[in-house]
């Protein structure tokens, strides 16, 4: 099971690294959207309320994940891969999708921070915290959104689905997020957040558990 | 009579709670004054979408193990009763609340997760509407129902034990705990929690049986 | 003597409206129901309640019906 996992996690990764225009993409997207938002605040950093700055952050996050992650299951439309997946487990497929998407948005959101910190400025108090959080929001984000980008695969308008689906599951998340990163911006005693981080690592394995159970009926089709 | 008798017990619990409700004592509080008799009324909202919801997602899991369409009509049909009573105590929780806190919409966590369920129970509605195959909606939309319930229960129940809240009873409100240790208001409301669970039943119960007669109808011709 | 003076007139206000705080004070419908209308209330409820029931029992029996015809 493990073998299996970790040779489908490595053909996604190259099947990436090959068509390198979903990454950059991506990246390109997270830009894109900082930069608008900068244009559109048009302060300095320092006058940017720090809570706004925070949210701000957030929800570029979680249009990021939702683009990014949609994809991986558009992806299976070519036939070739789909005779590689009738070989695998449905276990192993969502697993490794799950792993590689957490993977994906490691690597968006930290790019994410470093952009959005240099080009906003960086009020940050507590750092390692800050960079936490933002840990634990792309594993979250990846393993909702990765169930529900399968769910919303199968049905017809797929896009819009994906956003309706995605948004009232992922709020219990991002406030839990907010809470959290909020506390490290102001630079609070890191024992204050630990209710919220036990909450979304129970909430990630919640996760975890129901798509490990649920994926394979939603693979059957 | 036994596939009957929750029909009766509403009726007459509720008959009973529309006249007792007024004719009935209730202790004198400030802020709340008569509009206190809507504990018979708005909060049995919920415990009636409570258990509507619950009894959707019991044959959601039921129409995964057996395959069995009626399982699916089933959790269709107690969804959508269980958004009517969302919606229903919504509406009447935010006319309570314009005249006791002033205001149509609070930021209080009970409001935000009730409005959070509701939005993911329009989204179930709208997974199941872009499905053209009947076995394909049935699945998808049993997978989808169980997760976002298995998301939505830590907002509901852990958040509002974190925050503060406007509600009579949590976050250090005094409000209704007379009223939940005095006799007077129970008497008419756990009668009243039962009715209209009861009533939610009754209508589920009707269109469940108009569903299959209209299938029955489309198969014959 | 003025200060001691004047703190005595204060407090004694100040219980004065202690005093003030009975139940009373809290608004109720009390004439509503002195005058009778609340069972005016009641009944337009229970008419309102009496009309939904006997549609729902029509439904039911209509689908109960329909039910038997197609068993047979």
């Amino acid at each position: 099971m493990l073998k299996e996992i970790k040779a489908l996690i490595e053909k996604e990764i190259r099947l990436e690294l090959r068509q390198k225009y979903a990454l950059s993409g991506m990246i390109l997207y997270v830009f894109s959207t900082i930069y608008v938002c900068y244009l559109s605040f048009r302060l300095k950093a320092n006058e940017m309320d720090k809570i706004t700055w925070n949210t701000l952050f957030w929800i570029i996050l979680l249009f990021t994940a939702m683009n990014a992650i949609a994809k991986s299951f558009t992806q299976e439309r070519f036939g070739r891969l789909l005779y590689q997946y009738t070989l695998a487990s449905p276990v192993g497929i969502i697993l490794s999708k799950i792993a590689y998407n957490t993977l994906l948005m490691l690597v968006l959101a930290l790019i994410g921070f470093g952009v959005y910190a240099i080009i906003m400025g960086n009020p940050v108090e507590d750092i390692g915290y800050y960079l936490l959080s933002i840990v634990l929001g792309a594993v979250g984000f990846a393993s909702t959104l990765t169930m529900v980008a399968g769910i919303a695969s199968k049905a017809e308008n797929s896009a819009t689905l994906m956003a309706i689906l995605s948004f009232p599951i992922i709020i219990p998340i991002l406030i839990m997020l907010l809470k959290i990163s909020k506390n490290a911006l102001d630079g609070l005693d890191r024992s204050n957040s630990l209710d919220e981080i036990l909450t979304l690592l129970a909430i990630d394995a919640i996760v975890l558990v129901l798509s490990v159970i649920l994926f394979p009926f939603l693979w059957r089709s | 009579m036994k596939k009957n008798w929750y029909k009766y017990l509403s009726v007459i619990f509720l008959g009973y709670v529309i006249i007792w409700g007024f004719l009935g004592h209730i202790p004198r509080q400030p802020v709340l004054h008569e509009t206190a008799r809507n504990l018979y009324f708005h909060v049995p909202m919920w415990f009636g979408m409570f258990s509507l919801l619950s009894v959707s997602v019991w044959n959601s899991v039921q129409y995964l193990r057996t395959s069995n369409m009626l399982y699916d009509t089933k959790s269709a049909e107690y969804a959508n009763s269980g958004i009517l009573f969302g919606i229903v105590g919504i509406m009447t929780g935010s006319i309570w609340a314009r005249y006791t806190w002033g205001a149509w919409w609070t930021n209080d966590v009970k409001l935000n997760g009730a409005a959070v369920g509701l939005l993911i129970y329009f989204a179930y509605i709208i997974l199941r509407g872009s499905f053209n195959d009947e076995q394909q909606k049935a699945r998808i939309s049993s997978i989808y129902n169980i997760f976002a319930v298995a998301l939505l229960i830590p907002l509901l129940i852990v958040l509002p034990r974190i925050g503060d809240s406007l509600h009579p009873g949590n976050g250090g409100n005094p409000g209704f705990k007379p009223m939940d240790t005095q006799h007077t208001m129970r008497i008419v409301f756990y009668p009243a929690c039962i009715g209209w669970i009861c009533l939610g039943f009754w209508i589920t119960n009707l269109r469940i049986r108009l569903k299959n007669l209209e299938q029955i109808h489309q198969e014959n011709n | 003597m003025k200060k001691a003076i004047s703190l005595i007139t204060i407090l004694l206000l100040a219980l004065n409206l202690f005093a003030q705080n009975t139940t009373n004070e809290i608004e109720m419908a009390d004439k509503l129901y002195a005058d009778g209308r609340i069972y005016v209330v009641v009944a337009v409820l229970a008419t309102i309640f009496a009309g939904i029931i006997v549609y729902l029992i029509n439904l039911d029996s209509k689908i109960s019906k329909l039910e038997k015809q197609i068993k047979k």
